[in-house]
């Protein structure tokens, strides 16, 4: 997991943070810097763009796809030999209008790594997933620090998400836990990564809170009261 | 309220300096504050403004030409206006001063100026009648004014004599120069009345010593010499002003109701030293009992003298057209009237004629011209005015006569009535406009809803009927159904059917027969009470005059108090409201009981009130059908209830002892509280004194009682809450000082509970005088007040508060109340004098609430409530910002934005009266005075309509071309889909 952060700052204009993740809650977040932000009208915001891409199969789902997709794994080496070109060419006119990128070899490069099939991948794999929710708590801390705490359509969505993703997760614990179903340590995985969930979804509690969206104070029940009953009718004025 | 993620935008993380939060605060605040005022497109769409100018004291038509279109009144508004005759619209209106300073003596009209003596003959005006400016003004000396003519001099008009107590003044038509003044002789035993010039070269002054002798002085013109003066004996005569006239050839014609005779007297001639008499029974005429007779005589042009004809009225409805003789000493009578209620002459070049109302029958009077020479009825010159049911008596006619082209007298005529109601009327008969001038003076209004239409009405009962069997409900249901979409069908009909029409033959007329509630429930009908005693039933959307009732016999400083004792909501029992109309002389108080949507009178039995009422008093009780309970007090504290059903009575018994009444006595500063007794007789259960010595009580107000508040509490900035202190049994009396003095002079604002007198809060702003006008609504009394000290009007709010926790959530009882609240007080300056304030009202107590500030220029102030905050802090904290609490400033701004009435000014506000709609977001509003104005308005903006000028046409264009796109791309892809697979 790598989270790369593109900031274009320039002043005085919107300024883009782009969090990049790889894992399946792989977020493109344009984002206006904090500064800005202060005076963003709500009806101006419509011009932010927020995407989500999530693939479903929950947390940590990505790796073990790979995994499970099996043994042909190719990686990127760049051919800057010129007598490329021709075969490049030749490929064109094979597939139809497939585009490759600058570097591209046709040819598998040998995978030289050892391909170890023992128990300890596997084991490593499952504490992968296990440890998943955990590991996403710090950037959820710092998304969390960065959006602040006031109530725009930002915020709300982050909230909602981070609360929302956690929960999910916990709901589909049988897909999960059949993941895990290969690992010696099963039931301790388990354990962690609902953990996890729960810390994930404590935290989005914790967010609501400081956001004051918890019913917590006697204000948040004030709509509520009823106009207290009249026991006594009173009425009169002047002597007219 | 506003939502606070709108206005407070700022985090803890941003370290920006306080004064740059302040000024940012500020402006966020000013963005949601403007956009008040309305666009320029949207004047007169939801508001209107009717001027009046009240009760005509003089009115002069412009010339005698058929063409002529002006009329000129004043009132005793202190009112000099110009009417377009054709229409009935003012042309232009002056108001003065109210009050005797401003009060108009005499209107004379001369040509192109109009003279007029204003205050009791304090000034001279002279003002031009094409366009109503202002000639000139001079001051006159002082003493009261007595009377005023013009006078000619070789033929043309160029002074105009005012005749005062003590002294004789002459002035200028041209320029209001004084000609000269004369101190008038032994003015201390000697009521001087009368002026008189017939266009010689002296002018007549008559005076009377009561039942002694009559003194007559002719001034010189020129200098202002006594020329002659000489006394008569005339031990019968006790005012020249109410029975003498002046006819024929400077001869006064005097009448004694005593000797039933009249006297003649020469008033230039030397040689007469007395009186002649002629019995009216040589006359053949005879006066009605008790009644005094009134002479009236024309004098058409100043530089000639009087007609030797004249009215003499011996009765109500009885009127004889004399001729005095050539010799000056006999009377020959020329035509009798009887029945004729009014007669008035008109001149119109050579000729002058005669109109007399006669009674046609029950709904119409006949108006008909008479030759004064002869006394003979003029041909095809009858016109008909037609009396209302519940109108007025003919009252005064003034009639505009001119020449026609072949030389014949064509005339149109204004008919004034009791009610204050002009009519003027054109020579067929036909009536041009009426205008309803008791409107000058509107005492006290409600506003009804209006009643649902008649399917609306019929879904209602289909709910309030008891069921009988589920197939029958099934059928009924659906039959009202396919009503309903009949008439939905109608209406579309309707609509396309205008559309083609241009836009400004669409008129919907509005008669009572098509009223009906509309969607947002925004028409409602607006029932005034004049003080004239008629009443008005007006549509609050046009401001058509839809019924009017006027009640005979009302004291003209009666005291009025309008209730709704039932409402439109229960059909079919028709909306009832009750006036209780008390005399000020007797103390006797009538009820007068009427549908406010019709305005008919209800045949329903009212109680017999023998004793003086004292007050009334509205219960929320209702008896079986839906009427809310009128209790009324009389002067020995027993109470009497209408409607007084058995039910009714019954319901009392149970009742009684929660049911208070608070009394408050202004003249020996006596409040007192009483508590119904089961028999209906009462106790007195406490007394507050407030010594008159010091001060006197001025005012009381309670809360209103459809006032609803939604919010129990306000939200503090750490998320607490501070829960208002919402005593229902809350009132707020106020005091001014009897000492006036600007050092010791002060104002109290007392809030006492209604129910056991307790004084909960006092404050007493020291240096300060009234007038006070207060509001008292949900926790907080808003008042103000003159600062003697400081020279300046200064606002002043009290808020209750009944700290971080309730006491009772449940139930509201003054006997159980252990804690004074907490009271909150500020104050501000006000950078203007006001008139009156009321707070608008909202259907749910949801929307901010605004004081509608009147103001002496006529503009009508949106106030926001949240200026007059007294949590407003002095310091800026992260809470009070939370809180979106602005931050105090001593200066109260006027923005003129906030004007709710832009331009449309109403002079003299009395009153504003506010009543929620159907929507939440909108108050509506009616100010009057002088004039009426009816508006909306939207304390919080509209937030739950789409604004006006929402662009539907775009809006749903784009939906359509999205939905086609989407199906037009659709059906593609599916091909290329198909395409695809094939190859």
């Amino acid at each position: 997991m790598s989270d790369r952060i593109v900031d274009g700052v320039r002043k005085h204009t919107p300024s883009i943070l782009l969090f990049f993740d790889e894992s399946p809650f792989s977020l493109l977040w344009l984002w206006l810097s904090t500064e800005k932000r202060k005076q963003i009208k709500s009806e101006k915001i419509g011009i932010i763009l927020y995407i989500a891409m999530a693939s479903p199969g929950g947390q940590g789902g990505g790796a073990v796809s790979t995994r499970g997709a099996g043994a042909r794994r190719m990686k990127w080496a760049l051919e800057l030999s010129l007598g490329n070109a021709r075969g490049r060419g030749d490929r064109q006119s094979n597939q139809g209008d497939v585009m490759y990128p600058i570097g591209y070899s046709d040819k598998p490069v040998p995978d030289t790594s050892i391909q170890e099939t023992d128990k300890n991948l596997v084991e490593k794999r499952c504490w992968d997933v296990a440890l998943g929710p955990l590991k996403q708590i710090p950037m959820n801390l710092f998304i969390m620090y960065m959006s602040g705490n006031t109530i725009s359509i930002f915020p709300i969505m982050m909230v909602c998400m981070m609360a929302w993703r956690p929960i999910q997760a916990l709901m589909s614990m049988s897909a999960t836990f059949k993941l895990l179903e290969n690992s010696n340590q099963q039931w301790l995985q388990g354990l962690v990564y609902s953990v996890g969930n729960l810390l994930g979804s404590a935290l989005a509690i914790y967010k609501c809170q400081s956001m004051g969206l918890l019913p917590t104070h006697s204000s948040d029940w004030l709509a509520f009261i009823e106009p207290p009953q009249r026991m006594e009718i009173m009425g009169g004025g002047m002597v007219l | 309220m506003y939502p606070p993620s709108l206005v407070v935008t700022f985090t803890k993380k941003s370290s920006v300096k306080m004064a740059k939060l302040t000024s940012l605060f500020v402006i966020s605040l000013s963005f949601f504050c403007i956009s008040e005022a309305v666009f320029e497109d949207q004047v007169g769409k939801f508001d209107w403004r009717q001027q009046y100018v009240g009760k005509t004291l003089f009115a002069h038509f412009e010339s005698n030409t058929q063409s002529s279109k002006k009329m000129f009144v004043a009132t005793d508004k202190n009112i000099f206006a110009s009417f377009n005759s054709r229409t009935g619209d003012l042309l232009w209106r002056h108001v003065d001063k109210t009050g005797p300073e401003g009060s108009i003596d005499i209107l004379l009209l001369h040509g192109q100026d109009a003279l007029m003596v204003v205050g009791d003959g304090r000034l001279l005006r002279s003002w031009d009648t094409n366009i109503g400016g202002l000639n000139w003004e001079a001051v006159l000396d002082t003493g009261s004014f007595q009377a005023a003519c013009f006078v000619a001099i070789q033929d043309t008009v160029k002074l105009v004599a005012v005749l005062k107590k003590a002294a004789l003044s002459l002035h200028y038509l041209s320029n209001g120069h004084q000609k000269w003044v004369e101190n008038l002789p032994d003015s201390d035993a000697v009521q001087y009345q009368a002026v008189y010039s017939g266009g010689e070269e002296e002018v007549y002054v008559l005076g009377v010593v009561p039942n002694s002798h009559l003194t007559i002085i002719a001034y010189s013109l020129e200098d202002g010499e006594i020329i002659k003066q000489r006394s008569v004996e005339a031990s019968w005569l006790s005012s020249v002003e109410s029975s003498c006239v002046v006819v024929g050839q400077g001869v006064l014609m005097c009448v004694d109701p005593a000797t039933l005779a009249l006297y003649t007297l020469p008033i230039q001639a030397e040689e007469t030293p007395e009186f002649s008499q002629i019995l009216l029974q040589s006359l053949d005429l005879e006066v009605s009992p008790g009644f005094q007779p009134v002479l009236v005589s024309s004098q058409p042009h100043p530089a000639r003298s009087p007609l030797s004809e004249f009215f003499l009225q011996l009765g109500p409805d009885h009127h004889v057209l004399l001729q005095l003789n050539a010799d000056g000493y006999t009377i020959a009578p020329l035509r009798d009237f009887q029945p004729a209620f009014l007669v008035s002459f008109a001149t119109t070049g050579k000729k002058t004629v005669a109109a007399v109302m006669t009674p046609k029958n029950e709904t119409a009077c006949a108006i008909n011209l008479f030759s004064v020479d002869s006394g003979r009825r003029l041909l095809d010159t009858t016109v008909l005015f037609p009396l209302e049911l519940n109108g007025g008596k003919p009252h005064a006619l003034y009639v505009h006569a001119f020449l026609k082209k072949d030389d014949s007298v064509g005339y149109r005529v204004l008919v004034q009535t009791q009610d204050h109601a002009l009519t003027f009327i054109q020579q067929p008969g036909r009536v041009v406009w009426t205008r309803e001038e008791a409107l000058a003076d509107v005492v006290t209004m409600e506003m009804v809803d209006l009643p649902l239409t008649g399917t609306q009405a019929e879904l209602e009962g289909e709910f309030g009927k008891k069921a009988d069997g589920l197939f029958p409900m099934v059928l009924k249901r659906l039959s009202s159904q396919v009503t309903l979409l009949q008439a939905w069908l109608a209406h579309l009909w309707k609509l396309f059917y205008e559309a083609r029409k241009p836009r400004g033959q669409v008129k919907n007329e509005v008669t009572i027969e098509t009223l009906s509630r509309d969607e947002f429930n925004l028409q409602k009908m607006m029932v005034m009470v004049t003080a004239s005693g008629k009443l008005f039933g007006i549509d609050s959307k046009s401001g058509s005059i839809l019924w009017k009732h006027y009640l005979e016999n009302v004291q003209p400083n009666a005291a009025f108090k309008l209730i709704v004792q039932r409402t439109t909501a229960h059909f079919p029992h028709p909306p009832q409201c009750t006036l209780l109309i008390k005399d000020k002389d007797t103390g006797l108080a009538t009820l007068h009981v009427f549908n406010p949507i019709f305005g008919r009178k209800s045949h329903i039995a009212l109680p017999a009130l023998p004793r003086p009422i004292l007050q009334s008093l509205l219960l929320p009780v209702i008896d079986q059908d839906y009427a809310k309970v009128l209790l009324l007090v009389d002067d020995q504290y027993k109470v009497t209830a209408f409607p007084s059903t058995k039910n009714v009575l019954q319901q009392l018994q149970e009742m009684a002892s929660s049911i208070f009444f608070y009394l408050i006595r202004s003249d020996q500063g006596n409040l007192s509280g009483f508590r119904l007794r089961k028999d209906l007789s009462t106790e007195r259960i406490w007394e507050v004194v407030l010594p008159t010595e010091v001060q006197k009580i001025v005012a009381v107000k309670g809360k209103r009682p459809n006032e609803h508040v939604h919010s129990q509490g306000r939200v503090m900035g750490d998320r607490s809450v501070l829960y208002k202190y919402l005593n229902p049994n809350l009132l707020a009396v106020v005091t001014e000082s009897t000492d006036t003095h600007p050092e010791r002079a002060f104002v109290g604002v007392f809030l006492v509970d209604g129910v056991t007198g307790r004084i909960i809060h006092e404050a007493v702003q020291r240096k300060a005088r009234g007038p006070v006008h207060f509001v008292h609504s949900e926790n907080w009394v808003v008042y103000e007040y003159w600062n003697t000290k400081s020279r300046r009007n200064e606002f002043s709010v009290l808020e209750l508060f009944e700290g971080t926790e309730l006491y009772n959530s449940t139930v509201f009882s003054s006997l159980d109340r252990p804690h004074l609240p907490q009271v909150l007080q500020q104050t501000y300056i006000f950078p203007s004098p006001i008139t009156t304030m009321e707070a608008t009202l909202t259907e749910k107590g949801i929307t901010s609430r605004h004081l509608l500030v009147g103001l002496p220029s006529g503009a009508i102030l949106s106030l926001p409530k949240m200026f007059l905050d007294p949590r407003r802090p002095e310091v800026v904290t992260e809470h009070s910002r939370e809180e979106n609490l602005i931050p105090y400033a001593p200066e109260m701004p006027i923005r003129t934005e906030w004007f709710i009435n832009y331009n449309q000014t109403v002079a003299r506000v009395k009153g504003i009266y506010t009543a929620p709609s159907g929507l939440e977001s909108t108050c509506l509003v009616v100010a009057y005075g002088l004039d009426i104005y009816q508006t909306r308005v939207y304390p919080s903006k509209q937030f739950d309509v789409l604004k006006d000028d929402y662009d539907y046409v775009l809006i749903s264009s784009v939906l359509f071309a999205l939905f086609f796109a989407t199906m037009i791309s659709k059906r593609l892809a599916q091909v290329k889909l198909l395409n695809r697979a094939w190859r």
